[in-house]
């Protein structure tokens, strides 16, 4: 097995960030995620290889939360429209855990499958290179496994990481994991070592045959009971992984300006006002129940898994204590209304 | 803090006589530490409901839901929560016929957040103890306004303290101040989490779902999330309760309360004595609320 000592790791990011602009997990003051270490500050920063995940997900190093698209500049009669540059530097997310490997393997679903290729999305996926940290101590509200993620075998890696005693197991992938290999060979080690055994999950949950059921459930009145404490903010779409709704939206200052994109969440009035005035989702019931719905059906009816990977991003961050978990088992418990 | 039963017992009073259509309290979540805001419409819901330390929300501003309808109403207020029911009650959000108050002399609370943040390996904090952020400073422990009281009255905890942390910031140069707000609203996501826990954001339409015209840009860039929170903070002058649920929900850690403190400081020199929602007087409207033409307006 290839190998290194936990106090080597500095120094190997170091080396890969003279290829790559590496993103690694951090506290930084009041924010949790994944920052790049060009902008570590080891007076300020604390790295967390060793904490469960990042509190922001990593979603926004391929899918910014704002996003110029072109910019436009009208002289005359004519409009001039230049395209935005987008940034092509090798990434590097180094520490990522399976369950958000598997939320950018959704995103990838979504913004390069069916027909449709995203080319600001693919710009910077193609950039991307995955060094997964292989998670061996699940967290009180995860529930990845039940969500059909190996946290121990994020798929989509390119490097696994994988903790043992004193150090790390560095196990290339593919062949982007390759070129990583060979720019740090002299670091790592040859050496046999005995890995953890997965931990035992606090909170699991059985998704078998939601999708299906909620297809009658649209008019349950359980929407309007469970939907009582949800303050529609969007803290659990932003928080999340997987959910990648955007925005387009203008900037103009007379006659130049640019075109942008930015997150949106299906939390929000405006995300469903239509330009009549009417609000098909104007209550907080049918919005919660949309971002459910969503989640544990749409996506699944289109791609074939739902869109959670089990990180409990919301259930932690959710200021009114909506619980996914709790909601899938309520769907399970619900009976059908006639 | 544990006044379970006795809410029960006025829960199913009110229920059961047709009192009210509904009671809004709390339940327990899948942790001790969980306490969820909870709305009790049967006597079947009655054992659901809970009150204990955790129960850190600020329920009053889950009433703006009902404000179309006639349903009546029973809700669980502590003191600060209790202001934010007056607050409604000015601005005509609620008819104060529609609600039974039943207020809690608060001891101050414990933040689920906080706990669920420490216990879920997101953290290095594993240190639960102590009272909600929130509670620290609070000025008004006992209900302003209610129709049955539980639990003793309570005495303030250190409201003296209040503004140090606003003296501290008005004592910086303009360009130490600069960079210090810049470094604090470019953390900010847009989640509007803050809004949607204010009590005190009663507009229908709020000015950031405007798109004819779009006021504030929706990008997070640092121009974007001044101007948002420049115009948040504005609109909280005169309105703002104390209660800390905006700053306690914020997934991003920015101080709101800091900004709200400097507000409720200003509306207190400028047109006070005043504090929001500390009485309710039937037709009594805060500042920035009435337009009278004696204001001044020499600096048009």
């Amino acid at each position: 097995m290839k190998y290194f000592k936990k106090g080597q790791i500095e120094k190997i990011v170091d080396r890969l960030a003279e290829k790559a602009d590496v993103f690694v997990p951090m506290l930084r003051g009041q924010q949790s995620g994944f920052f790049s270490w060009k902008s570590y500050d080891e007076n300020y920063d604390d790295l967390i290889f060793d904490l469960l995940n990042v509190y922001s997900p990593p979603k926004n190093i391929v899918l910014p939360q704002t996003e110029k698209m072109y910019n436009f500049d009208q002289q005359g009669q004519e409009v001039i429209v230049k395209p935005e540059e987008i940034p092509v530097e090798p990434k590097v997310i180094f520490g990522i855990r399976s369950c958000d490997v598997k939320a950018i393997e959704y995103l990838d679903e979504v913004f390069l499958t069916r027909t449709f290729v995203d080319e600001f999305y693919k710009a910077r996926r193609d950039q991307v290179t995955i060094v997964a940290n292989a998670c061996y101590n699940p967290g009180t509200n995860c529930f990845c496994k039940s969500m059909g993620v190996d946290p121990l075998e994020p798929e989509m890696a390119d490097v696994i990481l994988r903790e043992v005693e004193n150090g790390y197991v560095w196990e290339p992938k593919t062949e982007k994991g390759d070129i990583l290999t060979k720019q740090i060979e002299d670091l790592l080690e040859e050496k046999e070592v005995e890995l953890y055994e997965l931990n035992r999950f606090v909170r699991k949950v059985n998704y078998d045959g939601v999708a299906e059921k909620l297809k009658d459930l649209f008019d349950h009145p359980m929407w309007e009971r469970y939907s009582d404490p949800c303050q529609t903010c969007g803290i659990c779409t932003y928080m999340c992984p997987t959910c990648y709704c955007f925005d387009v939206q203008v900037k103009n200052w007379g006659e130049e300006g640019y075109r942008f994109r930015c997150w949106d969440s299906c939390m929000y009035r405006e995300y469903t006002q239509m330009a009549g005035g009417h609000n098909p989702r104007e209550a907080t019931t049918e919005r919660f129940r949309n971002r459910f719905l969503h989640k544990l059906q749409f996506f699944n009816e289109r791609y074939g898994t739902p869109l959670c990977t089990g990180c409990g991003r919301c259930i932690v961050a959710c200021p009114a204590g909506v619980d996914i978990i709790r909601m899938i088992e309520l769907i399970k418990e619900a009976e059908p209304s006639v | 803090m544990n006044y379970t039963e006795q809410i029960r017992q006025i829960a199913s009073r009110l229920l059961e006589s047709g009192q009210v259509d509904m009671v809004m309290a709390w339940k327990k979540g899948a942790f001790d530490y969980q306490s969820i805001p909870y709305v009790a419409r049967s006597r079947e819901d009655i054992d659901k409901i809970i009150f204990d330390d955790y129960c850190v929300h600020n329920l009053s501003a889950s009433l703006l839901r009902y404000r179309d309808s006639n349903e009546k109403i029973g809700i669980v207020v502590k003191g600060c929560d209790s202001r934010g029911i007056v607050r409604l009650l000015e601005d005509n959000q609620i008819r104060r016929q529609r609600l039974y108050i039943i207020g809690i002399g608060c001891s101050g609370v414990l933040d689920p957040l906080q706990a669920m943040m420490a216990n879920s390996g997101f953290s290095r904090t594993k240190d639960i103890s102590g009272l909600a952020a929130k509670c620290a400073n609070c000025i008004q422990p006992n209900p302003v306004i209610y129709d049955e009281l539980v639990g003793e009255s309570q005495e303030a905890r250190g409201p003296g303290n209040r503004f140090e942390r606003v003296s501290e910031i008005e004592n910086m140069t303009v360009e130490e101040r600069r960079t210090f707000f810049e470094e604090v609203f470019s953390r900010c996501i847009r989640c509007y989490a803050c809004r949607q826990a204010c009590v005190a954001c009663d507009c229908r339409t709020c000015i950031f779902e405007e798109t004819r015209p779009q006021w504030v840009g929706r990008e997070t860039s640092i121009s974007d999330n001044m101007m948002y929170h420049m115009v948040r903070s504005m609109h909280m002058v005169g309105r703002c309760i104390d209660c800390g649920e905006c700053e306690r929900v914020c997934p991003a850690g920015i101080p709101l309360m800091l900004i709200n403190r400097k507000l409720i400081k200003e509306v207190d020199r400028l047109y006070g004595p005043y504090e929001a929602g500390m009485v309710y007087v039937e037709g009594q409207k805060p500042p920035f609320s009435v337009y009278d033409e004696k204001d001044p307006d020499d600096f048009i």
